[in-house]
Order: structure tokens, then sequence, then C-alpha cells
């Protein structure tokens, strides 16, 4: 028989029998699977509080469970059946914090695509809730630090120093973090893509414009990369950003 | 409705590596008598990272922003890329549903030596105002020489119609309901099946190939860096269905979805997939050969993906 969202149980909850009897009576064939149940004791609802405590995790009050949101979800149906946005919900609802840490490893796989947020019949702002509860996660120590986090943070980093991002700049910081070897130049120390350790595609990609010819392009890159590109009123602006942030992440 | 003259925030990429997208979107506004007003010294929206870490910061981003738009005497903003105008759409949302948080932002803009904002400006895609403001039948105007045979897939991206909450797009089928669609607008696109880009290259001679549902699937977006096996695997579906579906070409209207499907493409080819090598350019590019500009005019040497050969078999590059 077939389990509906067979992804939210694990294997040694499942018991298969061969040959059932219950009662003197042969159940065997459709009837011979069962579900061990659990059971719950107390629930911890400090972890919903502060969740709730997040200035975008408040709609999670309002969801009811459709499943509309796991329905849409990229990451659910072309990826990984246990990344399931409504089961997330109503673990941090409920506070089974063990049950959302054995997630951990795809929870933050969400793309931000909005689909979960976008069909939600009942107003929850999904993709914030969710990065809200991963947020507290990270704050009790219940995940570790994952790719995309890292990702954002560095990408905060360069926005509250310079006020703008440079491409070139996320790619191969990124790529150097990654632990590929990038090699630069003596002076300045900015990336020279096509040398050293960096992935062949990356190569590839660079060698497009330098073989076509297209200087005026090579040269804006290189520019961006040499003098990063920046705000101009932004000293001021940074300090309060500096703080904001400061104040946010106690 | 939106606004003939409207403040221009490009963003960080048409500065740097997506400036094709920057100089085709000038050639079609100024070919359609329209007029962008770029935004002085603005900063980065903080796309989907920065809120990811700070829900005050990320709005004290987008405050600023809108803050300049309101200084150069602006009520409309028009942002041509997804994630920009998703940050600043999100801002204006939280900015107008939460008590006292216009108040607070303002006081910390104060500090920050920016001008408090005394109104919230609200922000369109660049489609959204092409569309209203200029309409398919001014493009067929405007058209010198027809996409003729040129067979595109038009790829809209996530953000340009979601979520609802921000982008306050409707559906064209339920969109009577009030409650269903709170902050609906009408200048808005359909939210499940967009057809402004269709219909715009439609009108510049082009034909639209099936796309659905692939025209608003991820790309992977702020993980195409950070998370690259599920980002290859959405880029791969993408590109595949473009090709089985027989587009010569994908149009874009975001330089992330752009530079994402570019990237993936490499990596693609590199691992040896097939049918995944179907250029990618942005829709303004293709605007802009229409009205009679030529391929360098509007930066197609700058795709990675390169689409002249494509163009040239058709004749029209």
């Amino acid at each position: 028989m077939a389990i509906h969202e067979r992804s939210l149980v694990e294997e040694d909850r499942i018991l298969r029998k061969e040959k059932l009897v219950v009662d003197g009576i042969d159940v065997s064939g459709d009837w011979n699977l069962i579900i061990l149940p659990r059971v719950i004791e107390d629930y911890d609802t400090s972890f919903l509080d502060e969740v709730l405590k997040e200035p975008e995790g408040k709609t999670i009050l309002q969801c009811y469970q459709c499943s509309y949101c796991t329905a849409s979800c990229p990451v659910h149906n072309y990826w990984d059946e246990r990344y399931n946005p409504r089961h997330f919900i109503h673990l941090a609802r409920l506070g089974l914090l063990d049950e959302l840490q054995k997630r951990a490893d795809v929870m933050w796989r969400c793309v931000s695509c909005h689909k979960c947020t976008h069909r939600c019949p009942k107003g929850v702002l999904v993709e914030e809730v969710l990065k809200a509860i991963l947020r507290v996660m990270a704050r009790r120590g219940l995940i570790e630090e994952y790719p995309s986090k890292k990702f954002d943070k560095f990408f905060l980093d360069t926005v509250v120093e310079y006020g703008r991002i440079e491409d070139g700049e996320l790619l191969f910081g990124w790529l150097e973090k990654q632990g590929y070897k990038i090699v630069k130049d003596p002076i300045l120390r900015k990336p020279i893509p096509f040398l050293g350790g960096t992935p062949k595609w990356l190569k590839d990609m660079v060698k497009k414009p330098i073989k076509s010819m297209n200087i005026s392009f090579l040269m804006l890159n290189a520019k961006h990369m040499l003098f990063h590109p920046r705000t101009k009123n932004w000293n001021r602006f940074r300090q309060v950003l500096r703080k904001v942030i400061k104040e946010e992440a106690k | 409705m939106i606004g003939k003259r409207v403040a221009y925030y490009p963003g960080c990429s048409l500065e740097g590596a997506s400036r094709a997208y920057d100089v085709s979107t000038r050639i079609v506004v100024k070919e359609l008598g329209l007029e962008l007003d770029y935004l002085e010294d603005y900063n980065c929206c903080g796309a989907m990272e920065t809120k990811n870490v700070s829900f005050m910061g990320t709005l004290l981003l987008n405050a600023r922003n809108m803050s300049l738009a309101r200084q150069q005497g602006h009520k409309a903003i028009v942002a041509p890329c997804n994630g920009c105008s998703f940050s600043l759409q999100r801002a204006e949302y939280f900015l107008e549903t939460q008590d006292g948080l216009l108040d607070k932002v303002n006081e910390l803009l104060k500090e920050g030596g920016v001008e408090p904002l005394d109104e919230i400006p609200q922000t369109y895609h660049l489609l959204e105002w092409l569309y209203t403001e200029a309409g398919p039948e001014k493009v067929k105007e405007r058209t010198k020489r027809p996409l003729k045979g040129l067979k595109v897939a038009n790829y809209y991206g996530c953000l340009y119609t979601r979520p609802h909450f921000y982008s306050r797009t409707y559906s064209h089928k339920g969109g009577e309901d009030e409650r269903a669609r709170p902050r609906r607008r009408i200048t808005a696109d359909d939210d499940e099946h967009p057809f402004y880009m269709n219909a715009l290259l439609e009108a510049a001679g082009a034909q639209s190939v099936d796309f659905e549902p692939m025209h608003t699937q991820c790309c992977g977006g702020p993980h195409s860096l950070s998370d690259e096996e599920v980002s290859e695997r959405f880029v791969k579906m993408i590109l595949q269905t473009a090709k089985k579906n027989g587009a010569h070409i994908i149009a874009t209207e975001c330089p992330l979805c752009h530079a994402s499907l570019e990237m993936y493409r490499y990596r693609l080819i590199l691992k040896g997939e097939k049918d995944v090598d179907v250029p990618a350019a942005y829709f303004t590019q293709l605007l802009g050969i229409a009205f009679g500009y030529s391929a360098s005019d509007v930066k197609l040497q700058d795709n990675l993906s390169d689409p002249l050969p494509v163009l040239r078999s058709l004749g029209l590059a």
C-alpha cells in the first residue's frame, strides 16, 4: 500500500509483513504494512515564540496545512522529496526540534522562487517564514553553517562596505572561499580569471569575449575588478547599517 | 497610468557584466518615446541574499533608494531586474502594511544623512512599464526589421510575477476578487501565465514557442553560486524544454536569470549534456534589432552564450 507523503516517515518506523493474521483473519496483501505510532508527551512552544518575534515570521500561525506550498515547490518536486515547506512549518509550530534537525541537510536549499508564498490561500509568507525558521535554528545551534548562509553574509558584507556589488568579486571571492586556487596579480591582489585552478567552465566563459575581441566589455569588467564600484554618499549610512545589523544579530 | 517619465534604478549588474541590458533598454525606451531618469548615487538593493541575514538592514537599503527617487521628484521607479524590483516591492509591502515601521525607517534614514520618505514610491518592472506605457501597437509601429522566423522561448523567471503580495500581479481569471489579491494592480501581468514579453516580441515579428511551465521555473536564483547541484538541474530543465519546443533563442528580462542560464549552459555543455545549447538574449536586445539597430548597437557580442550565429542565419544580424 502506498504511504501518503512517504518522505516524512523514517524507514525504521515502517513494518512490512509478508503474511499477517490479525484475530484469526488473514489480512495479507494490502493490509500488511504498519507505521509504528509515535508518542509525543509535551510540546515546546518556545521555538514558535521565537519565530513569531522575527519580523517575517508572524504569518506562520495562519497556515492550515493544505500543502499547496509543497505541491508548488521546485526543490520538492525536482530535487528532494524531503524538502517539504508544509512539514517544516508544522514541526516548527509543534516545536519538534529533533525532527527539524534531521532535515537540516535539505532545509537550506530553498531557492527563493516564491511559488509557495504566491499560491498560499491563507496569506502565509511561506518563503519568509522558512527563512525565519532557519535563522532561529541557526541561533539555537540546531543547524550547521550552510553554503547559502555563507554566501548571504559574504554578499551583505560587500554591500555594506561599498554600497554596490561587483559580479567578478562575488564570483571569484566565492570560488576562493570554496577552496579553488585563484591566481592573483602580485601588486593589486586581484584575481586573474584564466589562470590557476579556476574551473574549466569559467575559463571557457572568459575566453569568449577575449576570442571575439570584445575590448570594451573586457575593459569595463577589468575596471570594475580593479576599482570596486561604490556609492558616493555612503559613509554615514554605512554606520547606521552596521549598527542596525549588529542589533539584529543579537 | 504609470507615467512616461520615471526614475530608473538599473541595479549593480547592469553597470557591469550585464551592460548589454542597460544599453539596449535605453535604446528601446528612446524609440518608444518614453524617458528614464537615472537614479543618481543609488545603492545595491540587497537582492535575495541580504534579507536572509538582516530584515531592517535590507529595508534600509531599499528605503534609501526610494528616498533618492522622491528627491528626484518621482512617484514611480522602474527596475529592469527581477531581483531589484522584488526587493523594492518587498520594502514597499512591509512599509505599507506594518504599523510604525515607516517612522522607524525614516528616523534611521535621517540618522544616516538621507532625506526621510514623505511618500512611498511604487516600483514597476521594466516589462510592466513598457507594456503599459507603450504596448504592442507602438512596438509594431516602430519595427523596421521584423524578427521574421525567430522562434523565441520567453523566460520570465520567478520574481517578475511572484509573490502577489509584492509584485501586485493579478490573475486575469479570478482577478475580480479583492480578497484574493488585496494589493493587485491593474497594470500588472497575469500571475501564473505572464504574457507581456510574448506580446511585445510577437508585435516585433517573432514567434513565441510554447514554454509553460518553464517560463516561470526558477533558474537557481540566489543559490546559483552557493547550491550548484540544484541550480544545474533547474537550468538543464529550462534549456532542454526550450530546445525541445523548437526555440532558437531564450528571451530574458533579468540579468541574474540571464547570467545563470549562460553560466550553467557552459557547464552543461562541458558535461556533455544534450540539447542545452540554446543561447539567451535580453528581450530589449531583440526589440532593438527589430527597431533597426545593429547587433553591436545592442551589444549582442557581450552575451556569453553567443546568439549571433542564430540571428545571422535568419538574416537578422
